[in-house]
């Protein structure tokens, strides 16, 4: 297979990066992050140049609004990571959210994109920021930049990035050795619209729309629910509800909207493949709920006196001086 | 004239990606999840902690969903909802745990608790 990378350039960047995170990690100097920044933004440049002279030479340039999300991303997230003020962390997790979501939108998975916004900035990084919140107190005018060590110095900035650089660098390797064998499977066609014969009345509604079927006429359901729609040569057959003839389409005259979304198939995939699984995320959520409310209960004073009341009026409680009553 | 819609859109559609298309969203992936575990090795603040994490499981939703659009199939973007699942129950049990350690040593370091025993 072609190189993805030519491996200087892919250890080159490894090296810039490891620097530029190193010394971009959280420490009282300024001015060695800002050194840090500009290499890992150096480094960001030689991937993108690297990566995207041997694709316009392949020929497999992806979309160019690809680059500003992937940059806006990987520096939002090594922002997050060297930010000492764990709010603007929690911020720049979001912008690093929002770049990702854009990298899916070019990967047509629009539905995910969405719901990433939804859950991943709407829901998880506002309970972040909340217990940020709680747990933060705000900076008064006598500790306003004094940061305490645990946020203002890094732990191990050196090793820590060496060794994560080497394995990006390995992980790179590896993926890029082991691309060229894996091929896409399958029929473009019945990978992409073979769930159409699941969705009879969607077929129905399209051919009905395009004026390609009349109103006694739909699609043939078959002795199992579905629609005789044969994805792999376009051939859909068209029975005459009041007469029980049928007639065929073929895949010559397939409508330009007939085509399976995004989301009917990812629908499909998720209730008729993976329905278990579904159960089984539902039970760990319900966990996860029951246990975050048990571990973070306040014990509070008030609990106390209001077990121990009860205690009293039951008369367990031992001690003989409020055991009056139990001692006719 | 290219309609912009269709240029978000990855433009032709059912197109497979090809394999320096496919290398160009696995290394970011990979630099995400590189960069999450910095983050969980030098910082201290256990929500800074946490959070990088995520990054880490972004990076991982990343490479699943590129692939599952490389094999044009829907099994990464589900495995996406999955992942977004298992990340938002480690997160109510995250925050829980931190909300609890907080209240006991009034300090988010992590390195209140280095005496604790295994």
């Amino acid at each position: 297979m072609e190189q993805i990378i030519n491996p200087i350039a892919l250890y080159t960047v490894c090296v810039l990066g490891g620097l530029g995170v190193a010394f971009a990690l959280p420490r009282r100097d300024q001015r060695m992050q800002i050194l840090g920044g500009v290499l890992f933004a150096a480094a960001l440049g030689v991937a993108a140049l690297a990566l995207g002279l041997k694709a316009s030479q392949a020929g497999g340039l992806p979309n160019y609004f690809f680059y500003p999300f992937a940059l806006v991303g990987l520096g939002a997230s090594v922002r997050m990571i060297t930010h000492p003020r764990p709010v603007y962390s929690a911020l720049y997790f979001i912008l690093t959210i929002i770049a990702s979501c854009g990298m899916y939108l070019l990967l047509s998975a629009e539905f995910m994109a969405f719901a990433l916004v939804i859950i991943y900035a709407g829901a998880i990084l506002i309970t972040y920021l909340f217990v940020i919140m709680l747990a933060m107190q705000a900076p008064t005018s006598t500790r306003d930049e004094l940061l305490d060590d645990t946020d203002a110095v890094a732990r191990e900035p050196v090793l820590a990035a060496a060794l994560a650089f080497i394995l990006l660098g390995i992980l790179t390797t590896a993926m890029f050795r082991g691309i060229g064998e894996i091929h896409p499977a399958g029929n473009e066609r019945t990978a992409l619209n073979g769930v159409l014969q699941y969705l009879p009345a969607k077929v129905d509604r399209v051919l009905r729309r395009a004026d390609m079927i009349d109103d006694d006429e739909q699609v043939l359901r078959l002795a199992d629910g579905t629609a005789a729609v044969d994805a792999d040569t376009g051939i859909i057959t068209i029975e005459n509800t009041d007469l029980h003839t049928t007639r065929l389409i073929t895949g010559d005259e397939w409508p330009e909207n007939l085509e399976a979304s995004n989301l009917d198939r990812l629908g499909f995939n998720l209730m008729h493949d993976h329905p278990m699984t579904i159960e089984i995320a539902g039970i760990i959520l319900l966990m996860a709920m029951l246990g975050a409310t048990v571990l973070a209960r306040k014990h509070t004073e008030y609990e106390d006196e209001l077990k121990a009341s009860h205690a009293r009026k039951l008369g367990l409680d031992g001690s003989p001086n409020t055991n009056a009553g139990g001692q006719r | 004239m290219m309609d912009p819609v269709l240029t978000l859109a990855q433009l032709s559609f059912p197109a497979p990606v090809g394999d320096s298309m496919l290398a160009h969203y696995l290394f970011v992936s990979a630099a995400m999840f590189v960069i999450g575990l910095i983050g969980f090795i030098t910082r201290k603040n256990m929500i800074i902690m946490f959070l990088c994490t995520e990054l880490m499981f972004q990076g991982a939703g990343l490479a699943l969903i590129a692939f599952g659009r490389h094999h044009l199939g829907q099994d990464g973007q589900t495995f996406v909802i999955f992942v977004l699942c298992v990340a938002a129950a480690e997160a109510a049990m995250a925050l829980a745990l931190v909300v609890l350690l907080f209240r006991h040593r009034e300090s988010l370091s992590a390195e209140a608790w280095k005496d604790l025993q295994g």
